[in-house]
């Protein structure tokens, strides 16, 4: 798989990381409109572009990183542990970005066995 | 003797259009050396129609097929980027079933197998639907109590599936390790005699010659390059090849239909991941139905020419390369020969991957959007082939009567702001 | 002598000894092929030794039946796939033979000469591509048994169930440069890189290195032989033959199948043959250099699928390497400077070749004719040639494939009649050289692969750099410590790119398909007439026709086929080959084994400490995930009474555990749980619910303060990592302020829960420090202590079962100790050890929901029975909007304790409960109850059928309904839960 240049192990595959998703901003529970909130929970640019996105070292330091990616060629640019570069449709830093994924932690495939 | 071919003589264009398929065709065509006409004749873009659909896949054509088949519509155009059937309709692994979890879930895919059993005769095209038998191994208590739960299901909605054990799934196919020494040991299976494998490039095959007979246009190499809306109604839409002005646009892009969709304002629920397939050599029949296993990610079948297709999970990060990747079939061979450890010589030919639209609760996204004329058929997974007959049947008698049908009324965009998901995660963890 | 041929017997066509040649004469080895003995010398290959006694055909095509033999003598020879003993589908013209070996045909009935089948190609005409597309359509019914007609057809060996599953162990490696391609430009880029400091690793799909030199000729063998030493003198080139590189995925990281050392090799240890040889090596290179030569180009036209119809390179291959004559009387077609050298090397060999027709000239072969084999063939000015050998030499094709998975779009040149690279589209870290990029002599080939194996190696250097800096953890190694190893790759003044000379491009005709109808994909019996009529019927790109006629779609993977049929296309359609394109080049380029493939089963198992014992004493083993524990110990209703009537111990070490330490350990039980914990006193335990954002049930536990700043959380065993990671996200990316630790400490500790009227009985035998009394250690409460001697162990009393009961966590290298303690001291108290399905008994009779069971994907805490424990006025937690708008809009279903009225009546777990015709719930779980002698279930139906009283029917899987009551509350055994509180 690809290589990930995660910040505290350096490049490592893919394949040691879960890949926990877009990052996205998380609005405040007590004042979010359920519209708002359904849109945390459900709703992804999932552009054909350059995206900011988490993923988590499993295999490794167990420390999340982000990363940006181009979801086409799978290209990585710019990591870091934290904060944001302005990726279009994202905002905010760290504190505001909730746990991306945040619908369902055990990610698409459903539930262990 | 060998036949003799010298040469290519093209022969006279017969006058009906599409030709009638059949044996007795094949033996006047072989003796007086004719060509067959063409499927579909290429025509020129018009500047409007009442209705495009964007994306040639099994979705759209049948969509197509539909308007004009049982609603008279027929100045309808298809666009897809690239040739008919190269998205998923083109890369799937072509697995048939209705054994699903949630009664509407059951309800729709069966009317799916009842309309993929007729096709033939009615697209007079062999798509060649084999309904050899579906199993889903269970390989721990808890997989077991889904199956009884798909099976109870499933037989409440008059669907044949029922749960059995590891003696007679050994029965079924001998080649499987069902011993209780292997890792994952079987436990039972739920088996789906309606199950099973088809052509899936047949199946877009024939609708596209049934669509483009009763006067549908396909258009290829025609890629959607923006959609036109004006006080949140659908004006037209732009394409590499010219714009056209229209009411009526279907979104039937799958993987791809994020970008689609936000041509027109409209956003999805949907993330796009890569679903990996492989084919091995052909190798003497040995394997008569379809195999999943839902704790080691696996499916397989084998085709007529012999070939081993197997598939397994979703890649594990969202991406819109089509490339595969070693992992993939690292994990797949050794899941595979967990369940068939005698196939350690068979040999991989080819892998590839198409791409997956994936909602929150594995289950498509279909009917209506806020903004008017503008359609989606999209949110499809791993899980799509299966049900474009009854996709487009409903699609096109949705657009046809400006009504949600009720097979599909479970499926609206809207759940996802109302909260009402549907609960297919159980069926569809592994995809087929 | 009849150009029919040859004479046959053991060296019938056997050549006197040819410099360059691979077998070994002093070595005789014997061989059966369809049951008669035939010999060989080491070195040869299945086909080379057949060859040599004189016999042409070797297979039949797949739906015609038609007589195949050689056409390329490569490992990608269409007409040379045989079986060896229980191995179907090996390419008889790669594969050495040994000693012993059992070869035969495949799918050939009667026999390989006659074949029943054949009879098909009679029906031919009327069997074209896709002609089962037209037909079989009705009657439907009828439909599985055209197929099974079709399934007897299919053209290929057959697996065996008693194969033996073969484990191969994988290799990683991290070349700095993967040269792909052993021959002469191959050889040169190796050498060049590993003299600029890089780390070669040489892949070379044939047994030996050195490519077209090995046939070429004297001149040829001394440059190869040159090659060959400087190869060698380099340690730092790792040379793998007999090995292919599969693939390029993103990142270079690159598969290449190592089928095993050559069976002739002298000293090479254990000799590992066949399919269960090959072996994957992982590499991840930081540049490629692509060098895989060039693949020759059958030609089309009637007859050419005859054996006796070979390519060039097959008889320069089979006199030179094997010393066997092709034929005795042959016709040549040539197109280019490998034709003419040929026809050189056949007047050699003592071939009369009669006729030679140029290409360049105007030349051409427009058909072959013969039965069974080549007999005669017709040329362009009309004349008829008898004769028994055919060679065409009309092209080549690039194998391109690693090139465009790495991105790049090879362009036609109609110049050149092929594809060639576009180095613009190329990424950094992928190179090409050889004749794939070029013609040219020896000396430009050369200089063109030295400059660019050095190229590699410098950017290899940059890269390798590059990486190490992108990263904080690895920047400040690199920055200290530039060199490693002598003259790094990319340092000193390596920081010019290195210019890599032009290499020309000659002139080719165009020679695809000639004047008339014949194989374009010889393994799928597709024929240029095929794919012309899928194009006239409307299959009008390539990939359509592609598909439509099946054509590059076998074993081949489109080798030999692809650019054919491209140009077959191209013409039927009225566009150039550079705008038809090609279909896609997938991986993996060679074929490869399920087996090596797989390698060596990595699923690890899980057990504790205590599960021999269990398995001793007769357990039956339950997998449950990753674990395996004990089910019963033979009579889980026995173990369930001891339980409830005196005192019983269970191993649950596989519940997760998390050691919490820190002053802001309460936020963040706050936020993960839906109750309350800033009050939670020390030496307090409370029971919590987790939920994901959208309000479904994730997890549940117990979590323990021990200490100020120092608590212990419980999890389901299926959700171990999954909370752990649930947490660790949370503290990371939303609130790395927090000062919170988490250890998880799952199989650090060994877990006994022991419970039963007499628990506290034994507990008090057994433990030290801890005052035991119900007033000092209530319920839900937890203490530290020494058990059986061990210190610093968790005691905690909690009651899943709904016995009085006590968990035990104590440092899981003493868990057996304990473990046979409690049985020790406990013998008089009636201790016994209950299972996995002893306790589902229990809990299930106490009502306590399984998270994963009694709840699903969506099903919300008010669901779920759990609105005592969601507290909605408090701060920000996992599932609080969702939560307050699911009660503010009424729940959907409801989990209720069940009860069927006749309580001998056991469901199914799953079966379905409903009402009005409709599907209105299902049983959750079920059993019998020894408690109460009845059945007893949990069940989620919906809200309006879940008030107590509520008459149930529940739908049994053999058809038949029965009545169940709905309960009170979800517990059937002591509902108010006094008997944990004692």
């Amino acid at each position: 798989m690809i290589l990930l240049p995660c910040a505290w192990c350096g490049p490592r595959d893919a394949a040691e990381f879960q890949h926990v998703g877009e990052l996205v901003a998380r609005p405040d529970p007590r004042t979010a409109s359920q519209q708002q909130w359904r849109v945390y929970l459900y709703l992804r640019a999932n552009r054909r572009d350059w995206t900011v996105e988490t993923w988590y070292h499993r295999m490794g330091c167990r420390r999340y990183i982000q990363v940006e990616r181009h979801t086409e060629t799978n290209e990585v640019r710019h990591a870091g542990t934290s904060g944001v570069t302005g990726a279009a449709g994202v905002t905010g830093t760290a504190e505001s970005a909730g746990p991306p994924g945040a619908a369902s932690p055990a990610g698409p495939a459903g539930s262990a066995g | 003797m060998q036949a003799s071919a010298n040469g290519h003589r093209p022969g006279r264009l017969r006058a009906r259009y599409p030709a009638r398929y059949s044996a007795f065709g094949l033996l006047r065509h072989g003796l007086t050396d004719q060509d067959w006409p063409p499927a579909w004749r290429p025509r020129p873009m018009k500047a409007s129609y009442d209705v495009v659909i964007i994306g040639g896949g099994v979705h759209g054509l049948a969509a197509a097929y539909y308007l004009a088949a049982n609603h008279g519509i027929t100045d309808v155009a298809v666009l897809d980027k690239g040739y008919l059937g190269s998205g998923g309709s083109g890369r799937n692994t072509a697995i048939l079933r209705s054994n699903y979890l949630t009664p509407e879930g059951v309800r729709f895919y069966d009317r799916s197998i009842k309309l993929y059993q007729r096709l033939a005769a009615s697209l007079d095209f062999n798509v060649m639907f084999s309904q050899r038998g579906h199993l889903t191994l269970a390989h721990s208590d808890a997989s077991l109590r889904t199956m009884r739960w798909r099976a109870e299901v499933n037989k409440f909605e008059g669907v044949d599936s029922e749960v059995i054990g590891a003696a007679e799934v050994k029965r079924l196919v001998p080649f499987l390790d069902v011993s209780p020494a292997a890792r994952y040991p079987v436990l039972g299976a739920l088996w789906h005699p309606p199950g099973g494998i088809i052509r899936h490039d047949a199946v877009v095959w024939g609708y596209a010659r049934g669509a483009a007979a009763r006067g549908v246009h396909l258009h290829q190499n025609t890629e959607v390059t923006g959609i036109d809306v004006a006080g949140q109604k659908v004006r037209g839409v732009r394409t590499s090849q010219g714009d056209i002005a229209t009411r009526v646009v279907l979104n039937a892009t799958a993987g791809w239909c994020t970008l689609i969709s936000d041509m027109a304002g409209v956003p999805l629920p949907v993330q796009t991941f890569p679903l990996q397939a492989a084919v091995t050599e052909p190798v003497k029949p040995f394997l008569s139905t379809v195999i999943v296993s839902g704790t080691l990610h696996v499916y397989v079948s084998q085709t007529d020419r012999g070939e081993l297709v197997f598939g397994a999970s979703v890649d594990p990060f969202t991406s819109y390369s089509m490339r595969g990747s070693l992992e993939f079939i690292e994990g797949l061979a050794g899941h595979v020969l967990e369940l068939m450890p005698a196939l350690t010589k068979v040999r991989v030919l080819r892998q590839w991957a198409g791409l997956c639209d994936m909602t929150p609760d594995f289950s498509p996204i279909m009917g209506s959007t806020p903004v008017d004329g503008f359609l989606t058929d999209v949110g499809w997974g791993t899980y799509g082939f299966k049900a474009g007959p009854v996709s487009g049947e409903a699609m096109a008698e949705c657009i046809a009567s400006g009504r949600t049908p009720e097979i599909i009324a479970a499926f609206g965009l809207d759940r996802f702001a109302s909260g009402a998901l549907v609960g297919e995660k159980g069926a569809a963890a592994v995809g087929h | 002598m009849t150009a029919r041929g040859a004479r046959k017997g053991p060296a019938a066509m056997r050549l006197s000894q040819q410099p360059g040649e691979v077998i070994d004469r002093t070595r005789e080895l014997r061989f059966s092929w369809n049951g008669r003995e035939y010999p060989a010398y080491q070195g040869d290959t299945i086909i080379s030794a057949l060859a040599a006694a004189g016999e042409r055909v070797f297979s039949r095509s797949l739906k015609y039946h038609r007589p195949r033999g050689l056409l390329t003598a490569t490992f990608h020879d269409p007409g040379c796939m045989v079986q060896v003993g229980d191995e179907p589908n090996v390419r008889g013209a790669h594969r050495l033979v040994s000693d012993g070996m059992q070869v035969c045909s495949q799918n050939t009935w009667p026999s390989l000469r006659f074949d029943a089948k054949s009879v098909n190609r009679l029906a031919g005409r009327f069997l074209t591509a896709g002609f089962y597309y037209k037909t079989f359509m009705r009657p439907r019914s009828l439909w599985p048994a055209y197929e099974a007609v079709l399934r007897r057809f299919v053209n290929a060996g057959s697996v065996s169930p008693d194969t033996a599953p073969g484990r191969p162990e994988k290799r990683y490696a991290h070349p700095d440069v993967l040269v792909a391609g052993g021959g002469p430009a191959g050889m040169a880029a190796a050498v060049a890189a590993a003299r600029a400091g890089a780390r070669v690793l040489l892949v070379e799909e044939d047994h030996k290195l050195g490519g077209h030199l090995r046939w070429g000729g004297e001149a040829d063998l001394a440059v190869l032989g040159g090659l060959a030493a400087q190869v060698a003198a380099e340690p730092d080139i790792e040379v793998l033959t007999n090995a292919v590189v599969l693939g390029r995925y993103d990142g270079n990281w690159i598969a290449v199948l190592d089928r095993g050392a050559d069976a002739a090799g002298p000293g090479t240890g254990t000799v590992r043959t066949g399919a269960a040889a090959e072996r994957l090596v992982k590499a991840r290179a930081k540049t490629l250099v692509v060098a895989p030569g060039l693949i020759e180009r059958p030609y089309v036209f009637e007859g050419n699928d005859l054996p006796g119809v070979m390519l060039s390179t097959a008889v320069r291959r089979l006199i030179s390497l094997y010393a066997v004559k092709p034929g005795a009387r042959a016709v040549v077609l040539s197109a280019n400077a490998d034709g003419d050298a040929a026809v050189a090397d056949l007047k050699r060999a003592g071939v009369d070749v009669v006729r030679v027709e140029d290409a360049r000239l105007g030349g051409d072969v427009v058909a072959a004719a013969g039965r069974g084999g080549l007999r005669a063939v017709e040329v362009a000015d009309g004349t008829r040639i008898s004769c028994d050998l055919l060679v065409t030499a009309v092209g080549w094709t690039a194998p391109t494939a690693l090139l465009n998975a790495a991105g790049d779009r090879p362009v036609y040149s109609a110049h050149a009649a092929r594809f060639l690279p576009d180095p613009a589209r190329l990424p950094e870290d992928v190179l090409v050289t050889g004749g794939i990029a070029g013609d040219g002599g020896i000396d430009e080939l050369t200089e063109h692969a030295t400059a660019t194996g050095a190229e590699a190696a410098r950017r290899a250097g940059r890269i390798g750099r590059a990486r190490a800096l992108a990263c904080p953890a690895t920047r400040r190694a690199a920055l200290a410590c530039p060199a490693t190893r002598r003259a790094a790759p990319g340092d000193s003044a390596g920081a010019e790119p290195i210019a890599i000379p032009d290499l020309p491009v000659n002139p080719h005709p165009e020679m695809f398909a000639g004047r008339t109808h014949g194989m374009v994909d010889f393994s799928e019996d597709v024929s240029s007439k095929d794919l012309v009529g899928a194009v006239a019927e409307g299959y009008d790109s390539v990939e359509l026709a592609k598909r439509y006629t099946t054509a590059t779609m076998g074993p081949l993977q489109g080798k030999l086929e692809t650019v054919n049929a491209a140009a077959i296309v191209a013409t039927a359609t009225g566009c150039s080959i550079a705008e038809t394109g090609t279909t896609t080049w997938r991986p993996p380029y060679a074929p490869v084994t399920l087996g090596a493939l797989a390698g060596q089963v990595h699923e690890p198992v899980r057990y504790s400490p205590m599960q021999p014992w269990h398995e001793a004493h007769g357990a039956a083993p339950l997998v449950a995930g990753a674990w395996i524990r004990p089910d019963s110990y033979g009579d889980p209703a026995a173990e369930a009474r001891n339980v409830r009537e005196r005192v019983g111990i269970i191993d649950v070490t596989p519940i997760g555990k998390l050691d919490l330490r820190g002053p802001d350990v309460p936020r963040l039980l706050n936020l993960l749980y839906v109750n309350k914990w800033s009050k939670l006193g020390i030496g307090r335990v409370r029971y919590g619910v987790m939920c994901a954002e959208d309000g479904v049930v994730l997890d549940d536990g117990v979590t323990g303060r021990l200490g100020e700043e120092h608590y212990l959380m419980s999890t389901t065993s299926s959700g171990a990592a999954t909370v752990w990671e649930w947490a660790e996200n949370w503290l990371q990316t939303e609130h790395p302020d927090w000062r919170v630790h988490v250890t998880p400490v799952t199989t650090a500790y060994a877990s006994i829960n022991v419970a039963g009227p007499q628990s506290r009985r034994l507990i008090e035998r057994v433990t030290e420090g801890v005052d035991i009394t119900n007033e000092a250690f209530p319920y839900m409460h937890v203490r530290t202590g020494s058990i059986a001697g061990v210190e610093a162990s968790v005691l905690w009393r909690i009651g899943f079962t709904g016995e009085l009961s006590y968990e035990l966590h104590v440092p899981a290298g003493y868990g057996l100790h304990v473990w046979e303690t409690l049985l020790d001291r406990g013998a008089d108290l009636g201790v016994a050890p209950f299972g996995v399905e002893a306790q589902r008994i229990l809990r299930l009779e106490k009502g306590h929901l399984i998270v994963g069971q009694d709840t699903d994907g969506l099903t919300r805490a008010f669901s779920a029975g759990l609105d005592w424990a969601v507290k909605l006025d408090k701060d920000d937690f996992a599932g609080q909007p969702e939560l307050a708008w699911q009660l503010a809009a009424g729940v959907g279903e409801r989990l209720v304790g069940v009860q069927p009225a006749d309580g001998s009546v056991l469901p199914a777990e799953a079966s379905q409960i409903i009402e009005g015709g409709r599907i209105a719930g299902r049983i959750t779980s079920s059993r019998m109850s020894p408690a109460l002698g009845r059945s007893v279930c949990l069940a989620l139906v919906d809200a309006r059928l879940a008030e107590p009283g509520t008459v149930l029917t529940v739908l049994l899987p053999s058809g038949q309904q029965i009545e169940a009551l709905v309960m009170p509350q979800l517990a059937h055994v002591d509902p108010d839960g006094g008997r944990m509180r004692v």
